[in-house]
Parts: C-alpha cells; sequence; structure tokens
C-alpha cells in the first residue's frame, strides 16, 4: 500500500504563517512522531490532514490521489482519524454510546437504535486493542487513560488506515502510558500508519520509527529515529543548544540547623491519604512522584487550604496553621501554589497578562484615591523580563499566548510575593521543551533564593533532575523517601506501582 | 494608534449612544413635542427606581451571578415603610427600618450563594417569591398611603433642577465607577466573572465579593422602594412587580454578558436610557402599552446581534 503524502502544505492567517511549504509522508505500519516546539505549526498540520482546515496551498495525497482537504467526513471515510490532545467524549454517556455518536447503526428505518450491534462492535473493538472498559458506565466516572482509550476506539470505529494521536500521553500517569503504548504497537503491526505528537522525547524513542520536526512553521528535517539521539533532536527543535545537566546534586542545606519552612505530620483524609509525614528545609526542592490518583494533588490542596482534611498537623515555619485556614490565609503567609490545571484554575484568560500576573498582590497596588497604574506596569514589565515571557505587550489577553508562556505567568504571579513555600504541580505538562527548559531553570532560582518548594510530577526524568530528594506515593500513602542522586526511573516507578500489580511484574 | 481608535469605535458602548442617537431623531421627527426638556424631565421620574437597582445588577451580572429577587425587595421594602409609617413610627426611622430590611434580604441572599452553594438563580429565583409573599402577608394586600409632602417631595420634588431621584443615581454611580476603576475590587468583579476558580486560588476573597454585590443589590431595591413610595404617595405589596425584568434587560441591552466578566457600568446605564426612551415614547406618541412590550424585544434581539457581531469584529482585529 502507498504512504499517505502530504505535499508542499502551506496555511497562513492574516499576515503570519502557521505552516509553510511542509511535505511528509506517513507509511502504513510505522509510527511517525511529529516534534517541534509550541507554535512550530503541528497542531496546524494536524488540522489539515484530518480535514478541519482547508490549506492554502499544497496537497495531501493517497494512493496517488488527492483528498478532498478541509472536510472532517469524507477525509474519515478514507481512513485518516485524529485523536485530540483533549479526549472529546461525552461524560454522562457510556462506552458504547460515546463510539456510536453521529454515526449510530440504526433499524427500522431509524426509528430505532440497534443496540445489540452497537455493544457487539464495541466490543469487538475495544478486544482489538486489548481493552477491557465497563461498557454501560458513564464515561465520566472513567479515568483518564480509559477515556482516551474510548477516544481512539472511536477513531478504530472506521476501517482505520491512518492514526494521528495528539499528545496522547498528556494527561497520564506512567503506567497509564506504558499500556497505551502497546495499544500504539498492536495498531502498527496490524498496518495502520500512526502519526504520534508528543513532547515528552523518551516516548518518541520508544515508539517512533522515523521523526519529523518542525520549527516556527517550516519542515526541519526527517529522519530515521535510529540515527538521532536525543540532543540531536533538541537541536533540531529549538534551533540552539540546550544542554540539560542531569541530576541537581545535593541539598543546599544538609545541616539541618535551620527550621524547616513546612513540616507535615500525620495528615490524613479518609479515602484520599492517610498518615503523610514530610518536611522541606529552606532551599530544598522536595519532589513528590506517583501514579495519577495517588493523592499527591489532594494533599498540595490540603496544605494550600483548597480542601479540607480530617487530621494531622501542618507547621508552617515553625507554628502550626490553625483549624479550618483558606486559602488567603496560606497566601498571606507566603505560600505560593502553581495548580494541576493550568487554564481553569491558574489564570484568568480573558484578563491581560499584566493583571494576572499581578492578581494575587492587587492590594499592595492600592493607593488612597485609585489604582496606582504606574507602578502596576512596571512591577508587570519587571515580571515579564524576569521570566521571559513572550508576549507582545502586558495588555495582551494570557490566552493569547502559547502554553509555555502562560505557564511562566501562573508561576510568575507569585514571584512578585516572594513566596517562602512553592507548591507546583505539574508545572510543565503540554509544555514545549524550550519552555519546559526556563520553567525549570525558575524553579530551582526560587530554591537557590532560599524557597522551599514541592514538585509533584509525573515525568520521571523532571523529578529526578529538579528534585533533592524525592518521595513516592501509592494509593494516599508514602511508599518510600529516595535521595534522587541516587534514584533512578525504575526504583521510582517500582516504588508507585501498587501491591497486587508489583507481585504480578 | 489607528488600532486604538478603531477599538474604541467597536465597543457596544459607541454602537449604543449611535443607536440611541438615531432613536431620538426619529422620535423628533415624529412628535417634536416628546423631545422637549420639561417632557424628558417630567418623564424620567419612571425611571430613576430601576436605574438604581441596575447598578448592583451590572456588577452581579459581572461576576457571572444573577439577582432576580429585586423587585420583590422593593415590595417588601416598600410595605415594611408603609406599616411602620401607619403604625405611627417617625418616617426617617420607618425609611432606615425598610432600607435595613432591604440589606438583610440581599445578605440573605448572599449567604445562600456563598455558603449553601446555591446557583444564584435558583436561590433569587425562591427569594422572589418568598419576599413577595412575605409582603402581601404582611400587609393583607392593602395599600398604605397619606405621607406627609416632606416624604413625597423625595419622588416628586426637585433638588437643583432634577429630581431627588436622579442625584440619588447619580452619586450612586459615582461612586461605583470609582470602586471599579479606582480600586482593586473593578479587577476582582471582572476575574471572578470570568473564572472564579483561578480568582479564589490567586487569593481574592471571592465569597466576600458576592455576599457584599448582593447586600448591595438588596439596600438599592430597598432606597428604590422608598423613592417609588414617594413618588406614588403609597406603599403597597406589588411595588416593583416585574422590575427583575426590566432591570436585567437594561443591563444586557447595555453590552454587559449574560456570562460574567464582559461589559461595563457605563454600557448598562446606556442599556437603561435606551429602553426607558423608547418605553415613554411609545406610550407617549401612540399611547398603546402593548407595544411596549414589543419594542423591548425587539431592541433587545437587535443589541444581542449587534454585540455578537461587534465582538467577532474585536476578536479578528487583535
Amino acid at each position: 500500500m502507498e504512504p499517505l503524502r502530504a505535499v508542499h502544505l502551506s496555511k497562513s492567517y492574516g499576515g503570519t504563517h502557521a505552516l509553510k511549504d511542509v511535505s511528509l509522508d506517513i507509511r502504513p505500519g510505522e509510527v511517525h512522531a511529529l516534534c517541534g516546539e509550541n507554535g512550530a505549526g503541528k497542531s496546524t498540520l494536524i488540522k489539515i490532514l484530518s480535514g478541519v482546515l482547508l490549506p492554502n496551498a499544497g496537497t495531501v495525497q493517497w494512493n496517488e490521489t488527492p483528498l478532498p482537504l478541509g472536510r472532517v467526513h469524507s477525509v474519515e471515510a478514507h481512513g485518516i482519524l485524529a485523536v485530540h490532545q483533549e479526549p472529546v467524549v461525552f461524560p454522562h454517556l457510556n462506552a458504547v454510546d460515546n463510539l456510536f455518536v453521529g454515526r449510530e447503526p440504526a433499524a427500522l428505518g431509524g426509528a430505532w437504535l440497534d443496540q445489540s450491534t452497537m455493544r457487539k462492535k464495541a466490543r469487538a473493538i475495544l478486544a482489538n486493542l486489548g481493552e477491557e472498559l465497563p461498557l454501560t458506565q458513564p464515561v465520566g466516572d472513567m479515568s483518564l487513560a480509559q477515556r482516551q482509550m474510548v477516544s481512539i476506539a472511536r477513531a478504530l470505529l472506521h476501517q482505520c488506515r491512518i492514526l494521528i494521536l495528539d499528545e496522547p500521553t498528556a494527561s497520564l500517569s506512567a503506567r497509564e502510558s506504558e499500556s497505551l503504548f502497546e495499544k500504539v504497537n498492536t495498531l502498527k503491526q496490524q498496518g495502520v500508519g500512526i502519526l504520534y505528537v508528543s513532547h515528552r522525547l523518551e516516548e518518541i524513542f520508544r515508539l517512533a520509527d522515523r521523526v519529523t520536526v518542525l520549527r516556527d512553521g517550516t519542515w526541519v528535517a526527517t529522519s530515521d529515529i535510529a540515527s538521532l539521539n536525543q540532543e540531536a533532536l533538541i537541536q533540531h527543535m529549538v534551533g540552539r543548544d540546550i544542554t540539560q545537566k542531569p541530576g541537581s546534586g545535593t541539598a543546599p542545606d544538609e545541616s539541618k540547623n535551620r527550621p524547616p519552612i513546612l513540616e507535615i505530620k500525620n495528615l490524613s483524609r479518609e479515602g484520599v491519604f492517610q498518615k503523610i509525614s514530610f518536611k522541606i528545609q529552606p532551599g530544598e526542592i522536595l519532589g513528590m512522584s506517583g501514579l495519577v490518583g495517588a493523592g499527591r494533588s489532594e494533599i498540595a490542596r490540603g496544605i494550600f487550604g483548597i480542601d479540607p482534611f480530617d487530621a494531622g498537623e501542618i507547621i508552617y515555619l515553625g507554628s502550626p496553621l490553625s483549624k479550618g485556614f483558606t486559602i488567603q490565609d496560606t497566601i498571606q503567609a507566603g505560600m505560593a501554589m502553581v495548580p494541576e490545571d493550568r487554564q481553569q484554575q491558574g489564570l484568568v484568560l480573558p484578563l491581560s497578562v499584566e493583571t494576572n500576573l499581578l492578581l494575587p498582590s492587587l492590594r499592595e497596588f492600592q493607593g488612597p484615591l485609585g489604582l496606582k497604574t504606574k507602578a502596576m506596569r512596571s512591577s508587570g514589565k519587571a515580571l515579564i523580563e524576569k521570566l521571559g515571557i513572550k508576549t507582545e505587550t502586558p495588555d495582551h489577553p494570557a490566552h493569547s499566548l502559547s502554553g509555555g508562556n502562560q505557564q511562566k505567568i501562573v508561576i510568575g504571579k507569585w514571584v512578585h510575593r516572594l513566596p517562602k513555600l512553592f507548591i507546583l504541580d505539574e508545572p510543565t505538562r503540554g509544555v514545549d521543551v524550550g519552555a519546559k527548559h526556563e520553567v525549570h531553570r525558575l524553579i530551582r532560582e526560587l530554591a537557590a533564593q532560599g524557597s522551599a518548594v514541592l514538585l509533584i510530577s509525573s515525568e520521571l526524568p523532571e523529578i529526578l533532575s529538579l528534585s533533592h530528594r524525592i518521595l513516592v506515593l501509592c494509593e494516599g500513602t508514602i511508599r518510600g523517601e529516595l535521595k534522587a542522586n541516587e534514584a533512578t526511573q525504575e526504583q521510582l516507578l517500582k516504588l508507585a506501582l501498587p501491591e497486587e500489580a508489583r507481585r504480578s511484574a | 494608534m489607528k488600532q486604538r481608535i478603531l477599538n474604541m469605535i467597536w465597543q457596544p458602548e459607541t454602537f449604543l449612544i449611535v443607536l440611541i442617537g438615531i432613536l431620538l431623531t426619529a422620535m423628533g421627527r415624529l412628535d417634536a413635542s416628546f423631545l422637549q426638556w420639561e417632557v424628558q424631565r417630567a418623564l424620567s421620574s419612571h425611571v430613576w427606581e430601576l436605574a438604581i437597582i441596575a447598578i448592583p445588577m451590572t456588577l452581579i451580572i459581572l461576576t457571572a451571578g444573577i439577582d432576580l429577587s429585586v423587585g420583590s425587595v422593593m415590595g417588601l421594602s416598600a410595605i415594611t415603610t408603609g406599616m411602620l409609617f401607619q403604625k405611627g413610627l417617625p418616617l426617617p426611622l420607618a425609611c432606615s427600618a425598610s432600607l435595613l430590611v432591604g440589606i438583610f434580604c440581599g445578605f440573605l441572599n448572599g449567604w445562600f450563594i456563598t455558603r449553601m452553594k446555591v446557583h444564584p438563580l435558583i436561590i433569587t429565583l425562591a427569594t422572589m417569591a418568598a419576599y413577595r409573599g412575605m409582603a402581601e402577608g404582611i400587609s393583607h394586600a392593602k395599600p398604605v398611603s397619606g405621607f406627609p409632602d416632606s416624604f413625597t417631595w423625595l419622588g416628586q420634588g426637585d433638588w437643583f433642577g432634577l429630581p431627588v431621584a436622579a442625584w440619588v443615581f447619580a452619586v450612586m454611580v459615582g461612586i461605583v465607577l470609582w470602586m471599579m476603576h479606582g480600586r482593586a475590587f473593578g479587577v476582582g468583579i471582572y476575574a471572578i466573572g470570568h473564572n472564579e476558580t483561578a480568582t479564589r486560588f490567586s487569593g481574592l476573597r471571592v465569597d466576600r465579593y458576592l455576599v457584599t454585590l448582593y447586600t448591595f443589590s438588596g439596600f438599592a431595591s430597598a432606597l428604590a422602594a422608598v423613592l417609588f413610595v414617594a413618588r406614588r404617595n403609597t406603599a403597597k405589596a406589588d411595588a416593583g412587580m416585574g422590575m427583575e425584568l426590566g432591570v436585567i434587560t437594561a443591563v444586557v441591552i447595555g453590552g454587559v454578558s449574560i456570562f460574567g466578566g464582559r461589559g461595563t457600568l457605563i454600557g448598562a446605564c446606556l442599556g437603561v436610557l435606551l429602553i426607558h426612551e423608547t418605553r415613554e415614547f411609545v406610550s407617549w406618541h401612540w399611547n398603546r402599552d402593548e407595544l411596549n412590550l414589543l419594542a423591548l424585544g425587539i431592541l433587545l434581539i437587535l443589541s444581542v446581534v449587534f454585540q455578537k457581531l461587534l465582538r467577532h469584529k474585536q476578536g479578528s482585529a487583535i
């Protein structure tokens, strides 16, 4: 069979070129990775290939005939299907209904839904994927990984020849990702060509046969994965050399005579986490590793005053926090948190970059007659510069920025307050390599200035390279504590797995 | 610079000013007497109560909330004033008591919304019925009248050439505009309207904001009730019946998004002016009140469609 060929595709919005003369081909039975920083043109390319967008120039050829572009239905009919980053599902419907929404097989001339055929087909497709899903449960009650499977299964309902996966592991834990990789390999063996978009380089090196790199809307290189190493790939993506030192060495203050910034004693919340105890010293980065659902975010939310907890004590700067403390109390006391969901919890997207940056410190700018707009402008500009936020003006709305720059705002809005404890929940999720590097630099800088950092991350290389110490959580309890410079990815993963899974492994 | 001027032109406020200008010109053509200062001043007495309530309503809708109970709070406060006056209480005391009733009614709304996490639409729908029921129960649907001239002056008299109620409105708009533009308060309201969670996570006291706004709404409704009683020289339980619809319509016509975060107080005031002039002209010229509703509906549709187009335009301009 012929490969799918995209030939000289270009797309521009107004004056800006999102994609310039890009060609690539996807062969049947290969995993073709697509890399590039945010804004490199990956999503534009995917949208053209999946029929969402019409290019200004160029064609997509399939078996020597050009495809009708700009129409999702006709592209899907040719067997080209895309699974977008956020799984598109209807949370109140069950898996079967989700699979068939919009293309239900009808009986009695459309008057009746053929439920039994639907169920039979759904089972066949899921069995083909090697996945067992509860068919009658509302999808909203499933885990993110299971929802992702539903999305993929939905794509496979059609005779699928080319599957486009856009950041499929962005919201999956390490173990869930593993199972996704297996599914990808199964499909590959069945002759499906897969275009795989990811920011995670380890995945690309594990899965891909070939890789295409885009930068600023142009094609940079396509090569066999075997002929590349990580450094070369990153260099292709950013166009400059980023060297990342492995492991961040020893904690800044081993002597322990300084009092800890935060001390947690036996913190518990019924059914969520139990008897959590740890300390963080000034200048220390404490990593929290574990599977999604291990209770990491919930502990962070408990400390910050978002969620309540049942028992235990939080001692902050030497004195215990009073019962029923709130977010305002913890912020007043100098805590800061970068929440898991940047767009929903971290930013007010339609408001300007400056307003977002200064939102937690607004009161400081309150003069007797009015807001001190000049002071706000200069503080805003200083923060934008300090954090390297790429925005045309401080007045641009936050949603006009790329994911990486948005994340810098979420961190930056606390930097102004010089927090003593910084809680970061998945700070680089969905952020491109260049911005990730800068976020890492910021985290190290914060610690070097004496802040204590609690870092939650599902990305093992990230947590290993940034943390001084690492706590591994599993099912709401601390399974182990490791020194980062002695720990390995395998150790972290092994501790993170639940008992029964470990025994079977 | 050019961009800035273009952006100014494509504001909903600009659109409203143009629309009001066109309408007034057309009205003047049809009936020149309508635009006389004396006529306008006299007719304006119908709008001040609505205008006063529109101020807190704008702020509440900006936070993506709503207060349906304003008309009923007006009824309850009006009847409080009347009953206490009838019982022989001095009027200043009776009025203060009715303001307190309004404040309490608003506070209760805010308390349910923030503490019990009830959606504002539900709780104010409930209190709209409950407050009105209380007003009718207390008064047995009997009106109170016979207020002294010193009191009715509040509703009927002039002060420096304008109705007293106009001055009350102006002072309130002034204070709120200053709060919105000169204080962190304003930024907070828009932030809550766009994304309450992120605002909460930034340490703003969202609950305090909301309780304050709903309490303010109760206060404004009670104030409107006092002015209403003074103007009509009667306190009735059905005072302010249907007020919520007029107020919300005016605010939405004024470009305030019902989903929160978008719109301005100035825009809402222009919305009030627009529906006021339309209503009054229809009554003045054709003397047919049923046309009023039709006109209101058409205005609302026009304004919403235009604002959609404007936002689309702005979106592509940036």
